[in-house]
């Protein structure tokens, strides 16, 4: 396993992630709905709610993420920390889709920011 | 250039027209007083339906690209370009453009279809590269 098959999992794991998004927003939206254009917005239900909140932080993480990977790898500057350093984010990040839908709060924090703080070690490790 | 680094560019080149388009007509629709302003206050006039659903394809897009960026840099870097990912990366480059249309003129499922497709062509990339 290296820092690019973390990437590339984590990129599933978002794509799983809107997948989930729009089954569930199945149960307060009509399929109607969702084939239209959307023009009028619609009141979405909590668990759906929580889905789009997640799937948009998922996204930001996933921009974030990405570059510190791609510059690792072409820069050469992989190593075992790095290696390790991705599997805390990948895991951190699959913590907290489960842990925010069931909105379980504190646990929410920890894995976000476990998220965060392991993308930042990976720019500094780039440097 | 291989197929994907060339399918990435001119869907970041789609992105920035898209972009065009949609600034373009919101400014026409909501003054340049709105735009132009730090916008804390939602704009008096409103946007007509077709430019809020182009604004709705060009946020779809900003997903959609970086998760195919990603797929396209993983297929890259780990030397995993073949005829599939070529394949999907001309497919997705397809359905994005499609999309626009669709979602402009509320083609009803095909919007949605045309969405479906750049999500495997997308899902399919990134699989090939773990296999």
């Amino acid at each position: 396993m290296t820092e690019t098959t973390i990437l590339a999992l984590y990129g599933l794991l978002v794509l799983l992630t809107i997948m989930l998004q729009v089954l569930g927003s199945l149960q307060s939206l009509s399929m109607g709905y969702l084939l239209s254009s959307r023009d009028e917005p619609r009141e979405v239900g909590r668990m759906t709610a929580r889905m789009n909140r997640a799937l948009d932080n998922s996204i930001v993480a996933l921009a974030l993420f990405a570059p510190a990977i791609l510059l690792l790898v072409v820069l050469e500057r992989t190593s075992a920390t790095t290696l390790m350093v991705a599997q805390v984010f990948l895991l951190a990040r699959i913590i907290y889709l489960p842990v925010y839908a069931l909105g379980v709060p504190a646990i929410r924090t920890l894995a976000w920011l476990a998220g965060f703080a392991a993308t930042a070690v990976l720019y500094l490790l780039a440097l | 250039m291989s197929a994907e680094l060339t399918t990435l560019t001119l869907a970041s080149v789609l992105q920035v027209f898209q972009f065009v388009v949609y600034a373009t007509l919101a400014n026409r629709e909501l003054g340049p007083g709105f735009t132009m302003s730090p916008r804390d206050r939602p704009p008096s006039r409103e946007m007509s339906t077709r430019t809020a659903r182009l604004g709705r394809a060009y946020e779809n897009h900003i997903e959609w690209l970086l998760l195919f960026a990603i797929a396209v840099g993983v297929t890259e870097l780990s030397g995993q370009n073949s005829a599939l990912t070529a394949i999907c990366a001309w497919i997705y480059l397809a359905a994005r453009i499609l999309y626009v249309p669709a979602y402009a003129l509320g083609w009803r499922p095909w919007r949605s279809v045309i969405w479906a497709v750049g999500f495997l062509a997308t899902t399919m990339m990134l699989l090939a590269a773990l296999v």
